[in-house]
This record gives C-alpha cells, sequence and structure tokens, in this order.
C-alpha cells in the first residue's frame, strides 16, 4: 500500500513537470515583438532575418517547437542563447559551470542549515519560557520578517565591512582551493541558512515541548541519563517527523530562494542567470533555467511527500 | 466595555493592530508633514550622515532619506493589500466553485495549479515578468497581477479544502434541491462559511507580500524609480552602507516593522476566529 502511494505521487509529480514545462514553453515564447529584428538589429537584411527564423525554428506552429524543445532539454540540449549571436553560445555551456556553484552554495546552506536548526530548537525546548527560549523567539520573529536581501546585506556590512572577516562580493567562479570556495560561498549560505532555520526552529521546538513532556521522557530523567542524551536519543526522534517535512520543504524553498541571495553578492549561479537573461528577454536561457529549477523543486516536494508518508506509521503497515 | 472586550482578544492581535495602525496613520498623513518630497534631489550633500536636517542621511542623489521612507508607506501598503486581496478574491472563489462542482473540471483545475505552485515563486515571477515585455516593465497592474498569479493557486487550494468539507453540509444539499446555480451556492452558501479560512489566508499572505514586492523590487523587476518603494530603495542604496548604514537600514527597519505587524496581526486573528467558533460550537 505504501509503495503504491509513493509510486502514485511520483506519478503525479512527472505529470506536474510535464505541465510545468508547458507553461514555461508557452510565457518564453510569447515575448513580445519579433525576435529576429531584435537580436539581430535594425540593419539585418530580409535574408538574414529569415535565416534566423529558420534556424530558431520560428516559422513552425507551437506545439511542434515545443516538443522539439522539450526532446532536446531531456538530452541536455538547450539551444542556443539569444543574446550575442556571432558567438553561436549554447545555452547548456552557460549553464553548467552555473548549475555548479549553485550546487555548493545550496549543499553548504543545508549543511549548515540542519545542525544550526537541531542546536537551537534543543536549546529552546530545554529552556522553555526562560531567557535562551525568550532571545530565540525574537531573533526568530525578527528574521522572519526580514527578507533575504536585507539579512544579506546586515551579514556583509557586519562581516565585511565592519570586521573585513570575509569578502563584500562572491567570486566563486574564480575560487580554486577550498578555502577560496568558502571564503566566496559562506555570506550566501549564512544568509539562506537564516531565512530557512526562522520556520523549522519553531516547529522543531514546539514538537520538541510536545515530546518532552511524555512518560517515557520522565522517565530517562529519572533513570538519571544526562539531559543530552535524553534529548540526542530519545526526544529528537520521535520529535523529528514533521521537522524532517519541513527540512525537506526547505530544500525547495533553497532553490528559489538562490534567486534573490545570489544577486546580493554578485554570485554567478543559475538565479543570476536567470535575473539576467531576464533582463536581456533571452528565451531559451530564461526557459532552460526556469525548467530546471523547477524540476529540482519539484523533486524536493514530492521528496517531503515521500519522508511525510514514509515517517508516517500510520501508513506503515501491509 | 470597551476594554473588557479588548482584554479578550489575544495579545498579539492588539499588538500587531496597534503596529499596522501606526503605519497606516504614517501612510496617510505623511505627505502633510515629510520635510521634503521623495522625488526632490540635492536637498543636502549626497550620502551625508544622519543629522537633524536629515533624520536618516540622504542618499546618492541627495534625496532625504527619511521624507522617503514615510512616503514610500502608503505605495508599500496599497501594493501589499490590493495584489494580495486580487489573489485571495480569485483564488478564494475558483477553489470554492472547484470544490463545489469536482468531477473532471475540478481535477484540471487543480492539474494546473499544481503546475503553478511547482515553479518557484519568484521564477514564476520572472517568468510573468519577461512575457509581459519592456512595456510593461514596472507598471503598478503588471506587479498586482504577477503577485495574484503566483498566491492565487495556493489560496485557491485551500479554499477547495473547505469547499469539499461543506459540500456534503444540509444547506448545500438544500440549496441545490432549491435549483440555485452553482454560482449563486458559491457566493451565498458557501463564501460567506469559508469567509474565516479565507481571511487569515489573506493575512499569511499579505504577510509576506512586502517581502516579495521588496524582492522584485530589488532584482529591478518591481516598482520603477524614483517611487520610494523600500525594496527598491535598499537596491539604490546598497553601496553607501560602507559610509552611511542608516540609508539601508532605514528602509528594511520599515519593511520589516511592516511584516511583524502583518504576522502578529493574522497570528492573534487566527487564533480569535478559532477562538470564536469554538466558543459557538462549544
Amino acid at each position: 500500500m505504501i509503495i503504491r502511494l509513493i509510486l502514485s505521487r511520483m506519478v503525479l509529480a512527472v505529470l506536474t513537470l510535464l505541465a510545468v514545462s508547458v507553461f514555461i514553453f508557452w510565457t518564453a515564447e510569447i515575448l513580445p515583438g519579433d525576435i529576429a529584428a531584435r537580436v539581430l538589429g535594425r540593419e539585418a537584411t530580409e535574408e538574414s532575418k529569415q535565416a534566423f527564423r529558420d534556424r530558431l525554428r520560428l516559422d513552425r506552429p507551437l506545439h511542434e517547437r515545443y516538443w522539439l524543445w522539450l526532446k532536446g532539454a531531456v538530452q541536455g540540449d538547450f539551444g542556443v542563447s539569444l543574446v550575442d549571436q556571432s558567438q553561436e553560445r549554447q545555452v547548456a555551456d552557460s549553464i553548467k559551470p552555473r548549475l555548479k556553484n549553485t550546487a555548493i552554495l545550496g549543499v553548504y546552506a543545508f549543511a549548515l542549515y540542519v545542525p544550526v536548526t537541531i542546536f537551537l530548537a534543543s536549546i529552546s525546548a530545554l529552556y522553555r519560557d526562560r531567557l535562551p527560549d525568550g532571545v530565540i523567539s525574537l531573533v526568530n520573529l525578527v528574521g522572519l520578517a526580514m527578507p533575504e536581501f536585507v539579512i544579506g546585506t546586515v551579514l556583509i556590512y557586519g562581516f565585511a565591512v565592519k570586521w573585513s572577516l570575509l569578502p563584500v562580493l562572491s567570486q566563486i567562479q574564480r575560487a580554486e582551493t577550498l578555502k577560496e570556495i568558502l571564503n566566496s560561498t559562506t555570506l550566501p549560505a549564512v544568509t539562506l541558512t537564516i531565512v530557512m532555520s526562522v520556520y523549522s526552529i519553531r516547529l522543531l521546538r514546539d514538537s520538541l515541548i510536545e515530546v518532552l513532556e511524555s512518560e517515557y521522557i520522565r522517565m530517562a530523567i529519572l533513570k538519571g541519563l544526562p539531559r543530552y542524551r535524553v534529548i540526542l536519543f530519545h526526544a529528537l526522534p520521535n520529535a523529528a517527523a514533521p521537522a524532517l517535512n519541513t527540512m525537506a520543504l526547505n530544500l525547495a524553498y533553497l532553490i528559489g530562494g538562490v534567486v534573490v541571495v545570489e544577486q546580493v553578492f554578485a554570485f554567478q549561479g543559475l538565479g543570476s542567470l536567470l535575473v539576467q537573461s531576464v533582463f536581456v528577454r533571452d528565451a531559451p536561457t530564461i526557459e532552460a533555467v526556469a525548467l530546471l529549477v523547477s524540476t529540482v523543486y519539484i523533486a524536493a516536494n514530492l521528496f517531503a511527500d515521500v519522508m511525510s508518508i514514509v515517517l508516517n506509521p500510520r501508513l506503515r503497515t501491509g | 466595555m470597551v476594554i473588557s472586550w479588548l482584554r479578550r482578544l489575544p495579545p498579539t492581535l492588539i499588538i500587531g493592530m496597534m503596529i499596522l495602525a501606526f503605519y497606516l496613520t504614517v501612510a496617510i498623513t505623511a505627505r502633510y508633514w515629510a520635510p521634503y518630497t521623495h522625488n526632490k534631489i540635492g536637498v543636502g550633500i549626497p550620502f551625508s550622515k544622519p543629522s537633524n536636517d536629515h533624520y536618516f542621511g540622504t542618499d546618492q542623489l541627495g534625496r532625504d532619506v527619511f521624507s522617503r521612507v514615510v512616503l514610500g508607506a502608503d505605495d508599500v501598503l496599497i501594493l501589499a493589500i490590493s495584489s494580495t486581496l486580487v489573489a485571495t478574491v480569485i483564488g478564494g472563489l475558483v477553489g470554492l466553485l472547484s470544490g463545489l462542482v469536482g468531477g473532471w473540471f475540478d481535477q484540471l483545475l487543480m492539474r494546473a495549479f499544481d503546475a503553478l505552485i511547482g515553479i518557484p515563486f519568484l521564477v514564476l515571477a520572472l517568468l510573468i515578468i519577461a512575457a509581459a515585455g519592456s512595456e510593461l516593465s514596472g507598471d503598478t497592474r503588471l506587479l498586482i497581477m504577477v503577485v495574484a498569479v503566483v498566491y492565487a493557486p495556493r489560496t485557491a487550494r485551500i479554499a477547495r479544502a473547505v469547499a469539499i468539507d461543506l459540500v456534503t453540509r444540509d444547506f448545500v444539499t438544500v440549496a441545490r434541491a432549491r435549483g440555485e446555480s452553482v454560482f449563486s451556492i458559491v457566493w451565498r452558501e458557501l463564501t460567506p462559511n469559508a469567509i474565516g479560512a479565507l481571511l487569515v489566508e489573506f493575512g499569511v499572505r499579505a504577510g509576506y507580500a512586502p517581502i516579495f514586492i521588496g524582492s522584485l523590487s530589488f532584482l529591478g523587476f518591481g516598482v520603477r524609480p524614483p517611487t520610494p518603494e523600500w525594496g527598491l530603495m535598499i537596491a539604490e542604496n546598497r553601496a553607501a552602507i560602507f559610509v552611511v548604514p542608516m540609508v539601508v537600514f532605514a528602509p528594511a527597519g520599515a519593511l520589516a516593522g511592516l511584516v511583524i505587524g502583518l504576522n502578529l496581526f493574522t497570528d492573534g486573528l487566527a487564533r480569535w476566529i478559532g477562538r470564536s467558533q469554538g466558543a459557538a460550537s462549544g
């Protein structure tokens, strides 16, 4: 039964992704104006415009172009960028290094986020309604009200301007050694971590408090176990289920959140590539990045869904 | 009597209302007492530090940041509330209708909304902005539409869940037996019963809308300069954080305060609605 449930979620995710791809293609292709005239400039001859249209298959009907585009996209071919026609730059080539940078940033942020959330939520639950809990709750409320670009800017002000510990702008594209990579990713990663953890700390704290009041925890405390053992091995595994779901959902948030954060730090990733291509209205690149990001987003949501199914003991029978 | 009634309200609701009342007052009255206009350039030396003439300093064009922050309140409030309202009304009505009608109509609509929800919201917003073209860029109507397209599917999901719960009740069956049209059932039977859930949904979304719109402005796709929108101001003044931190922190603080107020208000509202419903049924 549980296998069937998970399978049906997977099929649904694939269908959603297909619908998403239709939507993305459709919005990017209705960009107003004659693309050929815009890209080639006013002096272009009628022949060169026609050749351009032929190459981009602009004369074919929309559904045919969609099919060709999708077929290419599945094989990693997203066509040619509309910007800078003299260079014939493949969209896939400009995406690859960006994808790597964004992946580094995402993994780093997530690796920070999970322990930070568990640690702060445990402190908050242990010192419930006392000073540490109050401070964490207050910081949480403020963090909740801060957009990514404000948090990032404040961090730049603190760590890069006041104390000169880290660079103001990220230079990930030039980073070679691990130290350089860490140097250029830490501030963006911390920004993402803060945004992600504010919700989850609250959630994990509440479910920890609930668990801490149960009989078996009192039993563990009465047995004389040290507090950290009670929290780590007795309470956390049982309090983790709802928080794990949020953590997986935050993975999905992360994928969209990088758009703003990368812009704040001038980080050369997928998000900043998307913003740039929207500015110059480079449809093939917009389509490719949007599709890529949405795929990961849907996969992360599916992962969250499956996690909550697997972790729900009521569904685990049979 | 008023005092005792107020005392029974959740404290977060009262604090939230106070913060929102403050912002509303500033938004309505700022134009009468702001020391300068929002686009008057050169009223001080660019990037001068906070002083008695310029409480929050001046920006790169020598505009008074204090005036720009307080004069921006009405734009920010109107944009956030009108866009969320459009999204809640459209999403709410469509969701209720979908839950009531059911069948393939419901399935089709929900799958379409799944697709819209399947795109991270900022990416979706950028797609719509790209599709709208450069002439519309920075247009208020476009921004309202962007927020509506992003929020409405999420609201519709909530509304649909409420409707599915409601359609099995007797008053809907009776209305159907009377031969009322589906639109009339949605409007006269379902909407009054779903209004609490929709109100909370509106509050949650409205609490995030200033951040959302601010982020778009920050990326360069929001309102046009010289509108004193806080996200745009932060983007414009960011380079000056080395010199005069206040020109960035002032709009950031204004934005954060508004979001905190909206969140407290919604949290209190949800508690209050839950409590009065519990009192009515218990």
